[in-house]
């Protein structure tokens, strides 16, 4: 009689941990949690979409761990930056996926194919740090790219999905119409900070500083990915006593330290400011994003 | 507006002024010119209204036509995308140990699986050639360069293609053929460069003489389940360890099992369980010494769980990983002590465990302890090197390094290893691992 409960729970026990697949018309393997917010707000219930990495992690350096191998499995959709940035970890998952998310497949859409793409390098070499060969990946920062993608991505999700292609047509204008009314106080906003000088740990920040005018004065990290010596903080310190910056802007990954250092012998303040938003974000996520990108400039007084 | 209709328009304000006193009466003709006018007007701007939809609608289409080549469009590759990724790693080590020489007991062990070289040495230099060889392969090849007795030698370590997505098997099936480094334990997939370790953990040594990259093919499914789970098998020709000198050319076969998943935002972890089996047609060990012929069936359980303390893993990380090994031996060794060919039917069993803690981006310090369990030696082995006289070899290392990126490494070790009863051997190691070149992923 025990044996024959023990043996019930354990089979419950396993029905509930091997959970059924859960229907979506359309299953979408987001690289960062920009893509699946994107993702959801055009594609509504007819998405599923899962983010590989969050807020926290720095999506260079992801290792192709066991849950992202099962997800990427049941993919229809791979919707990553590109350029690079997941060069370290995406193809190895690649070859573990379906034949329609391969590159060069209606399933595979990287974002830096569909903008304009700034900072391509014009010398490659490892002694020069860390490059991105096919320019600056972190494209979501310019509110104007994430409009141009989700038309892209209302294109795609109607390719793989047909059925779902109207109710897609319709989340893409509304979207687009909340999205263009947002912009145009994010617009008006932004001219008041234009030609701030600011200093950035590393160049994640390029769209934003591009979108709202700012001047990058300087960066931490003397070469990309390799973290700032002492001796160029110091002449750091000393070229900002001519070209002074109004803040220091930092991802919530980056090292602390330098940013700290030099804000303290400045009097500017370091701000670690999101560049992305939560992994599990719905609709609004990304207005929300550039609401408090915008708030935490304005706010830190970053006047030219 | 047409001129006509201005003109209409005007000819009627003007007859308003020119005859105002007649204009006090609108004249029957007067407004039936104007309806007409009108008329006219309207079915004016409805041809011109059609011939704008009719532009509209060429424009839409063509639109549309546009956005599906954007949706189907094939990427264009980049001059160097053709090229495959070339890699070379060179690793090197100063070395000292406390014994002249060291011995394991209670195993037959193979030349990989024996203690590294004194003092300032060039280990194996490593070039690898990957690339995609259509839509449908994918192929790498690893020669490694190393100095064996007294010449440098080029030594085959993997040549392979396997299958991508676009070949049309089933989801998540992959199919690995040619030589490589087979799916065994945690460990054998992966490149000793990239190990946590100086050198490989004392189950590796003894059950497989470092790794084990026969020639053969396997097979790999993941599962459409929702966690981690795959499952696979090998068949091998049956000549690299721990089988040897295999007689059919069909020697060998594997299975494993992998389940694994995420714990939260910050946690990993994997569990796999696997087996290797074959008929061993002549495994020679310890420079010669000693001969097995048999069966030998080897079964492993792997466990790794990663940790990342602040969520991103780049700054702080810990690891932990644990391989569990038991080796069912049923044949007959030859020892050469005169008692020619010794049944042996027993079991022995090895594990390791490691922690290695990332403290800092660049640095990280770890500790190993690997344990061999030794079988019981029947009569007529009483005596020679497989008689560990009831000791189990164990070896214990502490490392720490400092990685400046993925490209360059610099470790220093310490290991106590007492591999033979009352001998212990205490090893010091500096070693650099550096890489060349393009640098395909790290696997988990």
């Amino acid at each position: 009689m025990m044996k024959k409960l023990y043996w019930l729970i354990v089979i419950a026990a396993l029905g509930v941990g091997i959970p059924l697949p859960a229907f979506a018309a359309v299953n979408v393997f987001a690289c960062e949690p920009e893509w699946a917010a994107l993702a959801r707000e055009v594609g509504g219930d007819r998405v599923e979409a899962y983010a590989a990495t969050h807020a926290n992690q720095d999506p260079h350096h992801i290792r192709a761990r066991p849950s992202l191998i099962a997800k990427i499995r049941r993919a229809d959709l791979v919707f990553c930056s590109g350029a690079g940035l997941e060069v370290g970890w995406l193809p190895l998952l690649l070859q573990r996926g379906g034949a329609a998310i391969q590159p060069g497949e209606r399933g595979h859409f990287m974002a830096a194919a569909h903008v304009e793409v700034v900072e391509k390098p014009a010398l490659l070499d490892r002694s020069l740090g860390d490059l991105h060969p096919e320019g600056n990946p972190h494209v979501h920062l310019d509110p104007r790219n994430i409009s141009l993608l989700a038309q892209e991505l209302a294109a795609r999700l109607s390719a793989i999905d047909p059925a779902g292609a109207d109710f897609y047509a319709q989340r893409l204008r509304t979207f687009e119409a909340s999205w263009s009314a947002s912009m145009t106080g994010w617009n008006a906003r932004a001219k008041a900070l234009s030609g701030a000088p600011v200093i950035v740990h590393h160049k994640s920040w390029s769209y934003l500083i591009r979108w709202i005018g700012l001047q990058e004065v300087a960066v931490l990290e003397a070469k990309p990915g390799i973290p700032p010596s002492p001796s160029y903080l110091s002449k750091l310190l000393k070229r900002s006593r001519s070209q002074p910056a109004k803040v220091i802007l930092r991802t919530p990954y980056d090292d602390a330290a330098p940013s700290e250092w030099l804000s303290q012998r400045t009097n500017v303040p370091a701000l670690a400011l999101p560049l992305t938003v939560d992994r599990d974000a719905g609709e609004g996520a990304l207005a929300d994003l550039f609401q408090l990108l915008l708030s935490r400039l304005e706010d830190a007084d970053v006047r030219p | 507006m047409t001129i006509r209709s201005i003109a209409a328009i005007a000819a009627f304000a003007a007859s308003l002024h020119v005859i105002p006193a007649a204009a006090q009466e609108v004249k029957p003709q007067d407004l039936k010119a104007v309806l007409k006018e009108v008329r006219e007007m309207k079915q004016a701007y409805e041809k011109r209204i059609e011939t704008l939809e009719a532009k509209l609608q060429t424009l839409s289409q063509d639109q549309t036509k546009a956005q599906e080549s954007t949706v189907t469009g094939r990427v264009q590759g980049k001059g160097n995308a053709f090229n495959p990724s070339i890699n070379a790693v060179i690793v090197g080590t100063a070395t000292s140990f406390s014994r002249d020489a060291s011995e394991l007991s209670g195993f037959g062990i193979g030349e990989e699986g024996e203690r590294g070289s004194e003092g300032l040495s060039l280990g194996e230099t490593e070039l690898n050639f990957s690339s995609n060889i259509d839509d449908k392969f994918f192929g790498s090849v690893t020669a490694a360069i190393v100095r064996e007795d007294g010449s440098d030698k080029v030594e085959l370590e993997e040549a392979y293609f396997q299958t991508l997505p676009g070949i049309g098997f089933p989801d998540g099936m992959r199919l690995k053929a040619g030589r490589a480094f087979w799916t065994l334990g945690y460990l054998n997939e992966h490149h000793q460069h990239s190990d946590d370790f100086a050198d490989r953990p004392l189950p590796y040594r003894v059950y497989l003489n470092k790794s084990f990259n026969d020639d053969g093919a396997e097979l790999s499914w993941v599962l459409p389940t929702d966690f981690y789970s795959e499952v696979g098998g090998g068949v091998f020709r049956g000549d690299d360890f721990p089988f040897g000198g295999s007689a059919s050319g069909l020697g060998g076969w594997s299975a494993f099992g992998r389940v694994g998943g995420d714990i939260g935002d910050n946690q990993s972890w994997r569990l796999g369980a696997y087996t290797l089996q074959g008929d061993v047609n002549g495994r020679q060990t310890n420079e010669d010494a000693i001969t097995f012929v048999g069966q030998s069936n080897l079964y492993a359980v792997d466990l790794r769980y990663t940790w990342a303390p602040t969520g991103n893993a780049r700054e702080q990380e810990l690891t932990l990983q644990a391989e569990y090994f038991q080796r069912f031996e049923d044949g007959e060794y030859n020892v050469g002590n005169g008692n020619g060919l010794v049944s042996f039917d027993d079991d022995s069993n090895g594990w390791y465990a490691q922690a290695v803690y990332k403290f800092a981006p660049a640095w990280r310090i770890g500790a190993r302890y690997s344990r061999m369990g030794a079988p019981d030696v029947p009569l007529g082995l009483v005596g020679s090197t497989l008689d560990s006289a009831g000791h189990d070899p164990e070896a214990f290392a502490v490392m720490g390094d400092w990685t400046n990126s993925e490209y360059g490494r610099i470790r220093a070790q310490y290991n106590r290893e007492e591999l033979s009863d009352r001998q212990t051997d205490n090893q010091f190691v500096l070693q650099y691992i550096m890489s060349i070149g393009a640098h395909g992923a790290h696997p988990y």
